[in-house]
């Protein structure tokens, strides 16, 4: 477990030099439109968690709330660490879990 | 705030299962689902299931989901749909929205039984319309009875991939192929063999290079796989295609469970990030229980005794049942999920290459690459034995958990036995008396039966027959074998439809005696006659 843990929050690893790929102008995050250069850019500018990631470039954070490309982006940044994919955790869950409407969420009845 | 005993999120094969449970031992219930029709997937498994009569075998998903949202109706479960479920939090709060407004729920149990998403892969051209799950499309059709497309590729040789190639099929699309990075068909042998002798080519180690198209899909561009999962430059293969189906697995919708404060574990065999669980289902937060897809991806056949064990373990928790009858029921219900996970493709088997049958059967190599045995092959299985007069031509190869030709059978011809991953065996000492009972409840679709001797020269084979439009009596067609190829002509002499054979139509073709152990479809030809 500890070994683990040090792997995911370890930041002095030196990543190899950032190379562009052929494939890098892919969308990965269609929802928001992220591609896959874009996230592998920025695992190299220290986005070392998916959750890092979600945070810079939004992914996972649209319409479909990563349940299209939570595994695609885990990859690419996995890839990039040099890590297997199992050893990222993934995005925290927060409410609201599905898109609401503005209008519904703020009509809150507190009795069910 | 209103309360219940037990709140299900998900109103899927676990999740209705376990609030029948619930319910059935006295809970207040209520079923949370954000889909405007119950049943989860159920609804959309227009095929019959597998297992055996206590996993409701031979009967179709829909039947199925049928039973249990009557069943939990007739119990006074409160099944809410167009109810998505917003947020779970630890003290067991569940905060639902109905497209109107926010309500807040407090359950004393709560089962989580959301299933999963489909997976998807990222090729150029993938985000195009006309690229879509299969799932989805599966949705179309037999929810909504749209034809997703005219001409498909279906990227993906699991069972989904399998099943929807058929359903697309059914509904009256073409396929042009079925493809896979692996080397070797993921999913049961019968569903590829149905697929394969309608004429539909397999392509393994291949995957999508290219979605072409402008504003939609018209086109996809596939090629080979070496081992290390490149493409081999020169293999590049072109279809034009108007859509492009995606079974490349599921993933656990588990971010509920993650927020709820539910331990969580990357676990690859299970399909993503699953709550750790014991054995009836309960997390480690203390009343919060998984079952079904969310907690591993399985089927709905374990998806349901999944969510049994979980609404009675739900009522056990709440003191309605003793912790004595809990262990007592939970035993049954895992005798009957350990019964499931039996066989070639048991949980820990997926994806192996496996040599022999647990009978000591060599598996047929085309099956796994092409989708069909061959001719030479089929005769090695205990289903297959040349007799005199009319008799079954089981064409079953792999240990699958699946029985009821054994119990369909009058006669007692079929055997399987106590296991029921086992070969079915035709015994030749018995008497065959044509009734097609066998090749109704085979959902693989592969008895067949066969008469070499009813008319000089001719071969009279009987076929599970699942289109439309219904061939008729004199109809004249092409007889095809395993791979789909024309072996000659054929004539309709009978089709069987009756409600014992739940929507199976039995086709008896009549073909030449020389092609009688190779065809195994029929082609209508009269779509050629109305071009005329």
């Amino acid at each position: 477990m500890t070994e683990k843990i040090s792997k995911i929050i370890d930041r002095s690893i030196d990543l190899k030099p950032f190379v562009s790929e052929k494939d890098d102008e892919m969308i990965v995050c269609r929802c928001e439109e992220v591609t896959k250069g874009q996230v592998r850019e920025a695992v190299h500018a220290g986005m070392y968690t998916l959750q890092e990631v979600r945070k810079y470039l939004r992914t996972g954070m649209g319409l479909c709330q990563g349940q299209t490309c939570g595994k695609l982006v885990k990859k690419i940044i996995a890839k990039e660490r040099g890590i297997a994919p199992m050893d990222l955790a993934s995005a925290v869950g927060r409410a609201p879990m599905r898109p609401v409407e503005m209008a519904v969420l703020a009509n809150e009845k507190k009795e069910g | 705030m209103k309360r219940y005993d037990l709140i299900v999120v998900g109103a899927g094969p676990a999740g209705l299962s376990a609030a029948i449970e619930g319910a059935r031992r006295g809970l207040t219930v209520a079923v949370f689902d954000e889909n405007a029709k119950p049943g989860g997937q159920l609804f959309k498994q227009i095929h019959k299931f597998f297992g055996s009569k206590e996993h409701k075998a031979k009967i179709r998903g829909y039947d199925i989901g049928a039973e249990l949202l009557e069943s939990a109706n007739e119990l006074g479960v409160d099944v809410q749909l167009n109810a998505t479920v917003i947020g779970l939090y630890p003290l067991k709060e569940v905060v639902v929205s109905d497209e109107k407004e926010v309500i807040h729920y407090k359950a004393d149990t709560i089962i989580v039984a959301t299933g999963a998403s489909e997976n998807t892969v990222n090729f150029k051209g993938w985000t195009l319309p006309g690229v879509i799950g299969a799932g989805a499309a599966q949705t179309m059709m037999n929810l909504h009875g749209i034809k997703p497309g005219k001409r498909v590729l279906m990227l993906g040789s699991g069972n989904v991939g399998l099943v929807v190639s058929y359903q697309l099929l059914q509904a009256g699309c073409e396929v042009v192929s079925v493809i896979d990075a692996a080397p070797r068909i993921g999913g049961y042998g019968v569903h590829a063999a149905k697929v394969a002798r309608t004429g539909v080519p397999f392509h393994l180690s291949h995957t999508i290079i290219e979605a072409t198209g402008h504003d939609y899909v018209t086109g996809v561009t596939i090629g080979e796989v070496d081992k290390n999962w490149q493409i081999i430059e020169g293999t590049e293969k072109q279809f034009d295609v108007d859509t492009i189906c995606i079974a490349v697995g599921l993933s656990p919708m588990s971010q509920l469970l993650k927020m709820a404060g539910c331990e969580m574990v990357e676990d690859p065999s299970k399909g993503g990030t699953v709550p750790t669980c014991d054995a009836y289902g309960e997390t480690s937060v203390p009343g919060i229980y998984v079952a079904g897809d969310v907690s591993g991806i399985e089927e709905a056949s374990s998806a349901m005794i999944e969510g049994r064990i979980s609404g009675i373990a739900a009522a056990a928790y709440l003191g309605y049942i003793e912790p004595s009858e809990l262990e007592e029921e939970a035993r049954v219900q895992e005798l009957s999920l350990e019964a499931l996970r039996q066989g070639m493709f048991a949980p820990g088997k997926r994806g192996k290459a496996i040599k022999n049958t647990d009978e000591g059967y060599e598996i047929s190599q085309t099956l796994l690459t092409k989708g069909y045995m061959s001719e030479k092959e089929v005769v090695r299985y205990p289903g297959v034995k040349k007799v005199k007069g009319i008799h079954p031509v089981i064409e079953c190869s792999q240990n699958i958990p699946c029985n009821p030709c054994q119990d369909s059978c009058p006669k007692n011809c079929i055997r399987i036995g106590e296991n029921i991953t086992a070969l079915p065996v035709f015994d030749e000492n018995t008497t065959c008396i044509g009734c097609g009972m066998c090749i109704a409840s085979c959902s693989g679709q592969s008895i067949f039966l066969v008469d070499e001797d009813k008319e000089d020269g001719y071969t009279y084979i009987t076929i599970p027959y699942e289109f439309f439009p219904l061939p008729v009596k004199g109809d004249k067609g092409v007889a095809l074998d395993r791979g789909g190829s024309e072996i000659g002509p054929a004539e309709v002499m009978e089709v069987k439809s009756l409600k014992a054979f739940d929507k199976t139509h039995l086709l008896t073709m009549r073909v030449q005696s020389a092609v009688g152990m190779g065809a195994r479809f029929y082609k209508q030809m009269k779509e050629v006659y109305v071009n005329d």
